[in-house]
């Protein structure tokens, strides 16, 4: 507690600073992410490209497909960043994230399915079903984690995985009976925001709006979650209340950002543990910073997983499963989970 | 007022024994008639008492061909893998003293498959996934100890960093996955999907002897698993090297797992719910209630290939999707009691 509120107060006066860096920092990956790819093209071409001056095939490279990828970096990058903090704050669990609640499980299942049954084919008809399932497995480990009208932590981690042994078990089970659903889903449900475009990003973009609005709207209350439920009680605050609008926020960006981009894991986990120490625990600094750290990281596993198999390239929720599993082990080491 | 009563009364250790006993004779009942009648069923029809004839070699040479090249080996996979997982499961969550150890939550199996998975990638054949599963699932054991370790294992932790390494192992797989040709991508899911579908006596037999070695060489230590019981002083007095001890035991255990993951795939959910069963069931770990452990994970095993192969309308549905699908209720109505008042008074 008294490291809590040490944290909350001492580093007000490097804030800016950081912003600063969180910023130069995103934007340093949005340029290598243009510049960077099968064909790396120079940092000044890129600009020109993007001012409209450049007519070369660079510039149309640049333009039709990794800006378009980019920009869906940015979005789903700042959803999961942003719903990471937020199940985090509404759990008072630190090592919670969208995967957690079973949302990229459940997306999986359902975009697998739709793929068996109606045979879709391509990445931007799953996004409805990617997250109708989604949402619908959250709001079943919700279902699971509550007690005497509340979500308790413990009954929330146990129940999501339980669920998600459940849902990936089925998903396979479908892959294994369709050759051809395999073929259409695999690449999907490695998670990748390769060949998206605003197309892809277009329909859930209002669902990320609102779950943005309503994160925005209740940070303050999550500074007053964190003081805990009692004490957040007796100061007025309807705490069942906050944790439903939490976790509808949760699942709107969250379950938007898998259904453009495929299960991408850890980045909701990864982005307040990596701002917290830089700027508090408050959630009026928190949800902000994380909606830079969560792109910053997810351009920075894109641009690796592009570096990294060159001329071909490693799914970005590949790289980020790879990177952050060692990350939620040291979490889980470290900090103390009862 | 208490009377004593008259009537004889059955201390509970006696009890337990006949507990136990009890659950050992019906278990193996249902294993010789869940055998029978997978021996029997399939594709080509035949009646019980001509199928026991083929299984010995008499008869109709189709029938014997069928029934000894096809329907044995599958039968003999689902049954050393499932008392495999279901023994391991009972020994790591004794070893552990936590309900919750088990192959598949602590990522031996996933390291398993990831190994099968390779060993399919690298074209060396379906003869050589017992070495393979064998070497992931090893791999895996020490990536949990060496992340989650830190004087001890409590439940919540192993079970996060379990998830941790599960994912990481479930990326591999997923890059495999990806990378390689259709065909394999296909071998690949049915492997991790949990399947007993098409294996042959020449897949099936390395591993069942490698199970069986590892079973005896479990037997073996029991009598120290019973030691380790006590607590590590107790045992330290009785003359046991505990941390190598209990190092052995989990090297063995962890290989039993993994062998029982090469036959069948990463089954879910028998390791971990079985144990528990035959604990409501039977009381304390013993000699006897690890062989009735092994008995029901067999049983279940079978029977739930069973009900994939015959009883459902799907056709090749992996045995490890109706394992999930039995074990999962029941599994989470167990743990929301681990996570009731009790465990919150603990935390």
């Amino acid at each position: 507690m008294t490291t809590t509120e040490m944290r909350r107060t001492a580093p007000r006066r490097r804030r800016i600073p950081v912003f600063c860096a969180g910023i130069a920092g995103l934007l340093l990956c949005i340029v290598l992410s243009l510049a960077f790819g099968a064909r790396s093209v120079p940092v000044a071409t890129v600009i020109e490209a993007l001012l409209g001056a450049a007519q070369s095939r660079d510039a149309l490279v640049i333009i039709d497909m990794r800006l378009p990828r980019t920009l869906v970096g940015i979005a789903v990058g700042a959803a999961l960043g942003l719903a990471g903090a937020i199940v985090q704050g509404v759990t008072r669990n630190p090592l919670a994230s969208p995967t957690t609640l079973g949302i990229n499980a459940g997306a999986g299942l359902a975009v697998v399915t739709a793929i068996f049954a109606l045979g879709l084919d391509r990445p931007v008809q799953f996004v409805w079903f990617a997250f109708a399932g989604g949402a619908a497995a959250a709001a079943f480990t919700m279902a699971l984690g509550r007690r005497a009208g509340d979500l308790d932590p413990v009954r929330l981690v146990l129940g999501g995985t339980v669920l998600q042994l459940v849902l990936v078990s089925w998903t396979s089970a479908v892959l294994v009976f369709s050759e051809r659903t395999l073929d259409e889903a695999r690449f999907w449900l490695a998670g990748s925001i390769a060949q998206r475009d605003l197309a892809a990003l277009a329909p859930v973009a209002p669902a990320m709006v609102i779950g943005l609005l309503i994160g925005a709207a209740i940070a303050p209350a999550l500074d007053t979650l964190a003081l805990g439920d009692e004490a957040a009680k007796s100061l007025g605050a309807p705490v069942a209340r906050i944790r439903l609008a939490g976790a509808c926020a949760v699942v709107l960006l969250a379950g938007s950002a898998v259904a453009v981009s495929g299960p991408i894991a850890f980045i909701g986990l990864a982005a307040p543990h990596l701002v917290r120490p830089l700027v508090g625990n408050s959630h009026r600094l928190l949800l902000p910073s994380c909606l830079i750290a969560g792109p910053l990281l997810l351009l920075a596993a894109d641009i690796l997983g592009r570096l990294v198999a060159r001329p071909s390239e490693v799914e970005v929720g590949i790289v980020t499963a790879f990177l952050g599993a060692p990350l939620l082990a040291l979490l889980a080491r470290t900090r103390e989970v009862r | 007022m208490v009377v004593e009563t008259t009537t004889p009364r059955v201390t509970p250790l006696i009890r337990q024994r006949r507990r136990a006993a009890g659950l050992i004779a019906v278990c193996a009942v249902a294993l010789v008639l869940l055998a029978i009648l997978a021996i029997a069923s399939g594709e080509v029809r035949m009646p019980v008492p001509s199928a026991l004839r083929a299984a010995f070699g008499i008869g109709d040479p189709g029938e014997v061909y069928v029934v000894q090249e096809f329907r044995a080996p599958r039968l003999v996979a689902g049954l050393i893998a499932g008392a495999g997982l279901a023994i391991a499961g009972a020994v790591l969550q004794r070893l552990f003293r936590n309900p919750l150890a088990s192959p598949d939550v602590m990522g031996v199996t996933g390291g398993a498959s990831l190994g099968a998975v390779l060993v399919l990638a690298a074209g060396a054949g379906q003869t050589s996934i017992p070495l393979g599963a064998l070497g992931g699932g090893l791999f895996a054991a020490i990536l949990l100890g060496v992340l989650g370790w830190r004087s001890g294992l409590p439940v919540l932790r192993l079970v996060l960093v379990g998830l941790a390494v599960q994912a990481g192992l479930a990326a591999a797989v997923n890059l495999v996955v990806v990378r390689f040709p259709k065909e394999l991508a296909g071998a690949a899911m049915q492997w991790t999907a949990g399947s007993l579908y098409g294996r042959t006596w020449p897949e099936v037999r390395g591993a069942v002897i490698a199970c069986a070695l590892v079973l005896i060489a479990l037997a073996v230590q029991h009598r120290t698993l019973a030691v380790l019981d006590l607590g590590d002083e107790s045992a330290a007095t009785l003359g046991v090297a505990v941390s190598a001890a209990r190092l052995r035991l989990l090297l063995t255990t962890v290989a039993l797992a993994s062998l029982a993951a090469a036959l069948a795939g990463p089954v879910s959910f028998v390791a971990l719910a079985v144990p528990h069963l035959v604990r409501m069931l039977a009381g304390p770990p013993t000699a006897a209630t690890l062989a009735a452990t092994g008995l029901a994970g067999a049983t279940l095993l079978v029977g739930c290939d069973l009900t994939a192969q015959h009883l459902l309308p799907i056709e090749g549905l992996p045995v490890g999707v109706v394992t999930a699908t039995v074990g999962a209720p029941w599994l989470l109505i167990l743990m929301l009691r681990e996570s009731g008042p009790a465990h919150r008074r603990n935390a």
